[in-house]
């Protein structure tokens, strides 16, 4: 399907001026690798730091291999860290973020998909002034609205609890999804809704039937997103989660400013590591995915 | 837009019925909460709400408090320096937009970070900055003896260090949006450049630069945008130290409302915010109107 512009402008040959002269291309090959390198450069020191024990790290050999590289560390972090509340390591923050994730993943893109739909293809009285709102909505920090968000749960019971935080993940990106549904499914030809109604296909049935067989490339880019987006989420966790519903990242961040003893940084860096590496693996095998998420996150805003 | 015409009425009330769950979101979590925050602004809340009408006393002694001064100042300083990355941004796309081999690659190194939680990016950037066993070790062990990048350490330079961690991880956004813009240019404006035998730094700064202005504007909106709301990366960097010197409005605000509890203040506070980030929405409407113009 080349119904997305996005794609399409891809899929045009870009006329762009090649480097000919060999003196400019070798610069530009020396500062792209250069900034490469510095670039690179934090997460080769968290690997290598987090596999190193503290007698070498105190060495103050920062970016040197580790001598007897070993994953004491990232057990440590995994298992055993300390995080102020108890000694069980990073373990429960990932089950926290996995139970975090899938509510919110999937209230999120049913309530924006079934709107941005609408908006789209029907007519919806004051659906522009909707997206007007939602556009405005889209930018409000959350500062703003944290406390009354935070009375509202607690009146319903879910302050505290990580389907709270689901929920409130959800409130929080129904404005930018909504926007990105809607400018996608805007995109699809007239013809097809119409003969849809021809056929009889109503409101739902169209949806099911030709809509979403159209969309499996948006929703894999809307999920890559909420994915992402809401595992490194931190102040959401913290102010919604407590001890027991705490996300990765809130327990990362606990196990990091635990001021007892001394500062074990191998094993903050490996507790680092093991939360970052959900969201690297989808982002080096989503590739062009990932790139359109973050731009249709931002600009479609 | 695919609207169809002369629907029925039942079809048109599936779709308005469809939108009511967001709708209803956008009204109450949204502009409900933004209303009730400005309403708690105006009143003594303090441990616990307190409906006492106030006026703007809050606000008052909101901007009497020389650390909410000093957020703002580094509010500025940190809109100011998170440009970096989008004149870096652009600079690594224009390089990379000259049909070099590897383009893939090195778009992959530049744009990682984005991936990665600002909690791991301050944590990262606070083990660097580390003076005994971080950057400053290692320069000093090259035989740079007064080598002083303590960053995070002095109250003078902390927000430079925040600086350069934000801007680690924001500059392959910044790339991917300057890439956009400029393929997003008429494939005529290369050839007639090319006819003309113009130089290709005269091209960018005379046509290209100038081209891509809307571009830029939106970045500077998204930018500015970003560090009224970054808090992440000061809390797992600083927690706003030395003494207060790294602390930005978002990060006062949520310090106000959890840990000195002063529900007032923190609603003046965000009240705010509210009206920086409104007058940022108008310029990216603005900005929006004029492009949709050009067009």
């Amino acid at each position: 399907m080349k119904i997305d512009p996005s794609i399409r402008s891809q899929m045009i040959l870009p006329n762009r001026l090649p480097a000919k002269n060999p003196l400019s291309k070798a610069i530009f090959y020396l500062l792209l690798s250069v900034f490469a390198v510095l670039f690179a450069m934090p997460l080769y020191v968290m690997i290598v730091t987090s596999l190193k024990s503290m007698d070498e790290i105190r060495m103050g050999h920062i970016f040197a291999l580790p001598i007897t590289p070993s994953f004491d560390a990232w057990d440590m972090a995994w298992n055993k860290a300390a995080s102020g509340f108890d000694n069980t390591g990073l373990k429960s923050g990932f089950w926290n973020s996995v139970i975090i994730l899938i509510p919110s993943l999937a209230m999120s893109v049913a309530f924006s998909s079934v709107c941005g739909y609408a908006l789209a293809c029907w007519n919806v009285k004051m659906g522009n002034f909707l997206l007007m709102a939602l556009l405005v909505c889209a930018f409000i920090p959350f500062q703003v609205i944290m406390y009354p968000l935070i009375k509202m749960s607690v009146a319903v019971k879910l302050y505290n609890t990580s389907f709270g935080v689901s929920v409130v993940h959800t409130v929080l990106a129904l404005p930018i999804l909504t926007m990105i549904f809607k400018n996608y499914f805007a995109s699809i030809p007239e013809e097809l809704i119409k003969a849809s109604r021809v056929d009889g296909g109503r409101f739902w049935g169209t949806f099911v039937y030709v809509v979403l067989p159209l969309s499996p490339n948006i929703m894999i880019v809307v999920a890559i997103m909420q994915i992402t987006g809401i595992w490194n989420d931190f102040l959401v966790g913290l102010t919604f989660g407590n001890v027991k519903a705490y996300p990765m990242t809130v327990n990362l961040n606990n196990i990091t400013q635990t001021q007892t003893g001394v500062r074990v940084y191998n094993v903050y860096m490996a507790a680092a590591m093991l939360t970052a590496i959900p969201p690297l693996l989808i982002y080096f095998f989503s590739g062009k995915m990932f790139i359109r998420g973050i731009t249709a996150g931002a600009l479609k805003g | 837009m695919a609207k169809v015409k002369g629907t029925s009425f039942v079809h048109r009330h599936a779709a308005s019925l469809a939108v009511v769950p967001v709708m209803l979101i956008a009204l109450v979590f949204y502009f409900g909460s933004a209303v009730w925050s400005m309403v708690m602004s105006m009143t003594a809340s303090k441990i616990f709400p307190d409906m006492t009408f106030v006026g703007v006393k809050q606000y008052i002694r909101l901007f009497s408090d020389a650390l909410w001064a000093l957020s703002l100042s580094n509010l500025g300083w940190y809109a100011l320096g998170s440009l970096g990355s989008l004149v870096l941004g652009f600079f690594l796309a224009v390089m990379l937009e000259s049909n070099l081999a590897g383009e893939r690659f090195f778009k992959t190194v530049f744009l990682y970070p984005m991936a990665v939680s600002l909690i791991i990016t301050g944590l990262v950037w606070q083990w660097l900055f580390n003076p005994s066993m971080g950057l400053q070790q290692f320069f000093r062990d090259l035989g740079l003896q007064d080598f002083d990048f303590n960053l995070v350490g002095k109250k003078e330079t902390v927000m430079w260090a925040l600086v350069i961690a934000s801007i680690w991880q924001s500059t392959g956004f910044y790339m991917v949006l300057s890439s956009a813009g400029i393929k997003g240019i008429d494939s005529e404006v290369w050839a007639a450049s090319r006819i003309d035998g113009i130089s290709k730094l005269r091209m960018y700064i005379e046509v290209i630069i100038p081209m891509m202005k809307f571009t830029f504007l939106t970045s500077f909106v998204l930018l500015s945008i970003g560090a009224v709301k970054a808090y992440d990366i000061i809390v797992a960097m600083t927690n706003g130290g030395p003494g207060g010197h790294s602390e930005l409005p978002s990060y006062y605000i949520v310090d106000m409302y959890v840990n000195r509890q002063n529900i007032g203040m923190g609603a003046a506070g965000s009240t705010i915010l509210l009206a920086l980030v409104l007058g940022f929405i108008l310029l990216f409407g603005a900005i929006n109107l004029l492009s949709k113009k050009k067009e």
